[in-house]
């Protein structure tokens, strides 16, 4: 970790209008808990709809996406990287702080408004906003090392992101049963299936593959991005 | 005293080559890399700062690897071309963040030197988005600066710079290299490399077409047969005046002129006007036919 | 230094004057909106900007021709998707076309900040502006419209001979009048669709920036109406969940089809009886409408600086 490349990549994440679509995010996900709450449309059926459906399956994925890319992508594209490249800091090195940045951003703005949402709802009722606000972690750092090593490797990361949030986990995850397996979503589900004890969350994937499953992407993603960033050739021509 | 070494370096992209088995060696002194766009001057800085790897051969600072070896940062600074640094950060924020990057002892203080040497401290607490051409430039040259490398690597430094801007610049770096630092620039236009590099090494469609004193490369380029398109009031009479006198190798009549293929440069220019006066013809346009960069350098490659 | 005894001129050093026919303003709009249609597509760039297009074109073709080859099999009508229904169901695939190519027609002029280089010619912003939205909209028409196309064609092509063999497929008059009605609800998606997306990426115009935008507004206000949706059929109460649909682009699009072209709904609930199917199409004009102005509003605004 190194605190300076951490501060520029703060910086650069939390400028005005990117900050903005960063606050929104979150904020539309409590105010819909603050209402469903006064409303008292906040049963564990209605709770857990909220949490999975709209916390976790849209707000993390799209958040990290947003965080995953936006740390790297950006400087890749412009050349700034180069003023990172060009010091005799380890590229791991350099790839981890980014990550861990797009991590910090995620739990900022994904996990713990999902843990603000779930007490607004549920109060502690069985374990429902412990859950998803451990399932939204460790889904959200599986997100970002999937979605910083697109970023390094390909100037379309943020399309192929998408298509795999949008088309491989929901779209086809939809129809076809078996692409579920194969989903950070679902893993993290099931995640949280097994610290809550409420009986509306089902997940399809058995906890033990899911944790492992988990580990090995985000390990694979990190590792991965690191070997490519190590050999990241700077295109000359534009 | 470091000294960059380029040895039997090749660079392709897919089937295109971009550098084609060049050895150089940058010692001490401010070295000019010239060459037309395109000419593969970028590559050999990218592979020089460790970006690209080279596809055969070897770049090594003072003996070290540079590929793959950030270790190699401690003594190089590199320039890039791109103009955007970190736009949001002020001067001061982005050199100091590059003293910390380079672990030096006093961050602070090197920053305060590195913007002092380019003359930057009345600006240093401006965003840098908000600088002009000439001051992204030297506050990039501050951040390369900062951990007072003994290389530096600066590529296309002067474009888009004002004159002003560019007799700071060409100032500054005189006196990196009158530092004992090894200085190389990439440059398109011969002029700039002139006023500042007495060593040069030209770059023409990814080879290695000349390299040495600028003076002496200039007198090669100048010595050639230079052809001249030349418009009069009476070409014929002047085209045989100027056979007459022996100063052209060739002369040929055209719709459009006389074009004249000079032995001598210098004498050429200098006769032309005299035979014309003599000869009582008026002079309407003489204009050199293959005075571009990339014709020099196709007849430097050429032989 | 000039001396009040020399008079002053500009010297006629041969500036050459343009004295001949000038092709006017339709001429104008038709040169723009062809050259912001095929930037779209990317057509006249690199080949990695036409990448992504025409890869999330193939994958919309890639249920409508997988829906044909079940019904020349099968041949039972209703595994073929509904002409309405193919948009509404493909949405997401929709939306990431509209997040990573709105930026295209959108920002790129803003970023690089080349926009009075354009109102420095004879070119209205209006015109300007008409002619990138009416690109966009044929753009998504065109992603829209062909799965649909191929999924009537399909339909007529393995109809079998035999008018009396069981199971009964649909005539060919109702199937044309059903893919007439689906053509229409095409066009009503793609320009509010185009409305939504372009305005969301003229005020973003940083790089990559504009995509997250899109798509942030789209899944939002998506996952919101769903839930809200959802929460209202739970309690019973159909009319909110029916007005709920305003919110979103997709289900906007879909009470319009249900409202007036007699489609059946392929959202949770449709828009109201009675009031529900005009005052989306309302609704609908207000988007472009609104849009229309407020892009005019920013690009005459940056073609001023």
């Amino acid at each position: 970790m190194n605190a300076t490349i951490a501060y520029i990549t703060f910086r650069g994440m939390l400028g005005r209008r990117r900050a903005l679509l960063l606050f929104m995010l979150p904020a539309v996900l409590l105010l819909l808990a603050v209402a469903l709450r006064i409303t008292g449309n906040n049963d564990l059926n209605i709770s857990t709809i909220v949490l999975q459906r709209f916390a976790l399956t849209t707000l993390l994925p799209l958040l990290a996406l947003i965080a995953g890319t936006g740390v790297i992508a950006p400087e890749i594209d412009d050349g700034q990287i180069m003023y990172i490249l060009t010091k005799p800091i380890p590229r791991p090195v350099i790839l981890l702080t980014k990550l861990a940045v797009a991590i910090a951003l995620v739990v900022a703005f994904a996990v713990v408004p999902t843990l603000v949402a779930g007490l607004i709802l549920t109060g502690g009722t069985a374990g429902l906003a412990a859950g998803f606000t451990v399932g939204t972690l460790v889904g959200g750092v599986a997100y970002c090392a999937v979605f910083v090593v697109l970023a390094v490797a390909s100037r379309n990361a943020v399309t192929i992101g998408l298509l795999y949030a949008l088309v491989w986990e929901t779209l086809i995850g939809n129809f076809a049963p078996g692409a579920r397996s194969l989903s950070i979503q679902q893993w993290s589900l099931s995640v949280t299936d097994a610290v809550s004890s409420a009986s509306t969350v089902t997940s399809e994937v058995a906890f033990g593959l899911a944790a492992v499953l988990l580990v090995v992407v985000s390990v694979l993603g990190a590792t991965l991005a690191a070997v490519r960033l190590r050999t990241l050739s700077v295109a000359s021509a534009e | 005293m470091s000294v960059l070494e380029l040895h039997q370096v090749s660079r392709w992209y897919g089937n295109v080559v971009a550098v084609n088995g060049i050895s150089m060696t940058v010692g001490p002194g401010v070295t000019g890399l010239l060459g037309p766009n395109g000419a593969g001057k970028s590559t050999v800085i990218h592979m020089m700062g460790g970006f690209l790897a080279p596809s055969s051969g070897g770049v090594t600072l003072d003996g070290a690897r540079i590929w793959k070896n950030p270790d190699v940062y401690r003594h190089i600074g590199l320039v890039p071309e791109r103009e955007s640094a970190y736009d949001f950060l002020t001067g001061w924020q982005f050199t100091l963040a590059m003293a910390k990057l380079h672990k030096l002892p006093q961050p602070g203080a090197a920053a305060q030197r590195a913007l002092a040497l380019v003359e930057m401290e009345p600006a240093k607490d401006r965003v840098i988005g908000t600088y002009s051409k000439g001051m992204k430039q030297r506050i990039k040259m501050a951040s390369a600066l900062v951990h007072d490398p003994p290389v530096l690597l600066l590529d296309e430094p002067f474009n888009g710079m004002d004159p002003r801007q560019r007799l700071q610049l060409m100032d500054l770096i005189r006196r990196m290299a009158a530092e004992g630092r090894t200085v190389l620039f990439s440059s398109h236009i011969l002029e700039e490399v002139e006023r500042l590099a007495s060593h040069i090494e030209v770059m023409v469609a990814g080879r290695h077409a000349a390299s040495g004193d600028f003076r002496a490369i200039r007198r090669l380029m100048t010595d050639r047969p230079h052809v001249f398109i030349v418009r009069s009031a009476d070409d014929r009479r002047l085209a045989s005046a100027i056979i007459a006198d022996g100063s052209a190798r060739s002369v040929q009549l055209s719709e459009g002129g006389l074009r004249v293929e000079a032995v001598d440069f210098r004498r050429f220019t200098w006769l032309l006007p005299q035979l014309a006066h003599k000869e009582n013809v008026r002079l309407w346009e003489v204009s050199p036919a293959d005075e571009s960069l990339e014709s020099v350098f196709s007849y430097l490659v050429a032989s | 230094m000039t001396s009040p005894l020399t008079p002053s001129t500009i010297h006629d050093i041969g500036y050459r004057h343009y004295e001949g026919r000038r092709l006017g303003r339709s001429y104008v709009i038709r040169s723009l909106f062809v050259h912001n249609l095929r930037a779209v597509y990317g057509l006249g760039r690199p080949a990695r900007a036409k990448v992504m297009p025409f890869l999330l074109v193939a994958i919309m073709m890639l249920p409508a021709a997988g829906s044909v080859a079940v019904l020349a099999i099968t041949k039972e009508p209703s595994t073929l998707i509904r002409y309405a229904a193919y948009a509404v169901l493909l949405q997401p695939i929709v939306a990431i076309f509209l997040a990573t190519q709105a930026p295209v027609i959108a920002s790129r002029e803003l970023r690089f900040h080349v926009v009075p280089l354009y109102f420095s010619r004879p070119v209205g912003s209006f015109d300007f502006v008409l002619a990138k939205f009416a690109a966009f909209v044929t753009a998504i028409f065109a992603l829209l419209a062909t799965p649909v196309t191929l999924l009537y064609v399909g339909a007529l092509v393995t109809r079998p001979s035999e008018e009396t063999q069981a199971p009964a497929m649909p005539s060919v008059g109702a199937q044309t009048t059903d893919y007439l009605g689906g053509m229409a609800g095409c066009a009503v998606f793609a320009f509010v669709l185009a409305a939504f997306a372009l305005v969301i990426a003229a005020f973003t115009p940083r790089r990559g920036f504009g995509v997250a935008a899109v798509i942030a507004v789209y899944l939002l206000s998506s996952a919101t109406v769903g839930l809200v949706q959802f929460i209202a059929l739970y309690n019973n109460n159909y009319d909110a969940a029916g007005w709920a649909g305003l919110f979103t682009p997709f289900n906007l699009v879909d009470g319009v089809q249900v409202g007036l072209f007699g489609a059946s709904g392929s959202t949770p609930q449709g828009p109201p009886d009675g009031i529900g199917g005009p005052v989306f199409a309302l609704v609908c004009a207000a988007v472009v409408a609104g849009a229309l102005a407020v892009l005019y509003g920013r690009f005459r605004k940056a073609g001023l600086s």
